[in-house]
């Protein structure tokens, strides 16, 4: 009997390991993932409009708003987003597929930016069931140099928030005022909060800028692995 | 999706440890909330409160002994550019370029084409923004 417990014991802690293995993402250091970071040290980044590959409109507008910020408190010098992009707009560049044709090095040229932002809006919407409604913001942030043409870093970040109303009592008046405030949470969604987390996600991976006290110093620090296989 | 879930979590715990450090490098208040009701519904007074805003990061940084934080004077500058304070602007310019040099180069290119404005009497800066 001692011996079937142990038996048992032993199984439940290999099957145990076996899951929390599964789970564990692969690490990679900063260095090891984006060494042209520490190469180049690349000072200033021009944040160029967001390429939106989501069916919201307006995600382009409000998601702009969000980057700059974090961006400079990584501590890199960030040129102002709102001047930089009507600049762009005068000039006629400011749409995703002139952009992405544009020759990288005419951003120093112009700007004097060391590197240009891409950043790509993948998801901005909401996913409707009957009684729950969730919201997922994914973006996808590209630094590339305006020296060398090369991708110095690359990550994105993805939140899911479960919009649905918390536990509103049984029985089928219960169902009815869950429903009602689904809607309602899901009328009232505002996305940039959830793109500021997004942000954060993704920027947590980005070598420290010039004016950040770890720059240089985090080569060792441990960043989740991503496959960009999903993203373009 | 559970592995996805579980590494968001990760980040957000890590994040959360980030968040412990004391001091931030800049001092952005309200900037990004001032800047999205702007770009909501542009109208004067959502612009005038972005200004304010801008004011007041400037202040509050200089109060705490903090550098402004990047693109801050610029863009208050190219606001008051658009408004006609042309003298404002390129007092707040100049600021832009002593805190952070590797703006020199834009900035310079933004007092020209204020100068060239003012010469010519073309009104390309003034352009009423579009969104």
């Amino acid at each position: 009997m001692k011996k079937y417990l142990q038996i048992v014991c032993l199984a439940m802690i290999t099957f145990s390991v076996v899951l929390l293995s599964g789970c564990v993402p692969a690490m990679v250091t900063k260095s090891a993932k984006f060494p042209l970071m520490y190469e180049e040290k690349p000072q200033s980044i021009l944040v160029l409009p967001p390429i939106n590959k989501s069916t919201a409109a307006d995600a382009k507008e409000y998601y702009s708003t969000t980057i700059q910020e974090p961006l400079s408190l990584q501590g890199f010098y960030t040129f102002p987003y709102e001047v930089t992009s009507e600049i762009l707009k005068m000039e006629g560049i400011y749409d995703s597929e002139l952009l992405y044709n544009m020759p990288l090095p005419k951003f120093q040229e112009y700007f004097g930016a060391d590197a240009v932002l891409f950043t790509t809006i993948n998801k901005w919407d909401m996913q409707y069931l009957v009684l729950a409604a969730g919201l997922t913001v994914e973006i996808t942030c590209e630094l590339k140099s305006t020296k060398s043409d090369e991708t110095l870093w690359k990550y994105t970040g993805t939140v899911y928030a479960d919009l649905s109303g918390g536990n509103t009592g049984g029985g089928i008046e219960g169902l009815i005022a869950k429903a009602i405030i689904t809607a309602i949470n899901a009328s009232l969604a505002d996305y940039v909060p959830y793109a500021r987390l997004a942000n954060g996600i993704a920027l947590s991976s980005i070598p420290a800028g010039p004016y950040h006290q770890l720059h240089g110093k985090d080569g060792e620090v441990k960043i989740i692995e991503q496959k960009h296989s999903q993203v373009n | 999706m559970m592995k996805k879930n579980l590494i968001v979590f990760f980040v957000v715990i890590a994040f959360a440890c980030a968040g412990c450090v004391p001091t931030t490098l800049y001092n952005w208040g309200n900037y990004s909330n001032t800047l999205y009701h702007f770009r909501k519904d542009a109208n004067d007074d959502t612009r005038d409160k972005h200004m304010a805003e801008l004011e007041a990061i400037i202040t509050g940084s200089t109060e705490h002994n903090k550098r402004v934080p990047p693109g801050v004077f610029c863009e208050l500058g190219y606001m008051h550019a658009k408004k006609g304070n042309k003298n404002k602007a390129m007092e707040l310019f100049a600021l832009e370029k002593t805190t952070y040099p590797e703006s020199a180069h834009f900035v310079n290119r933004l007092m020209e084409s204020i100068k060239t404005v003012e010469e010519t009497g073309n009104k390309t800066v003034e352009k009423e923004r579009k969104s």
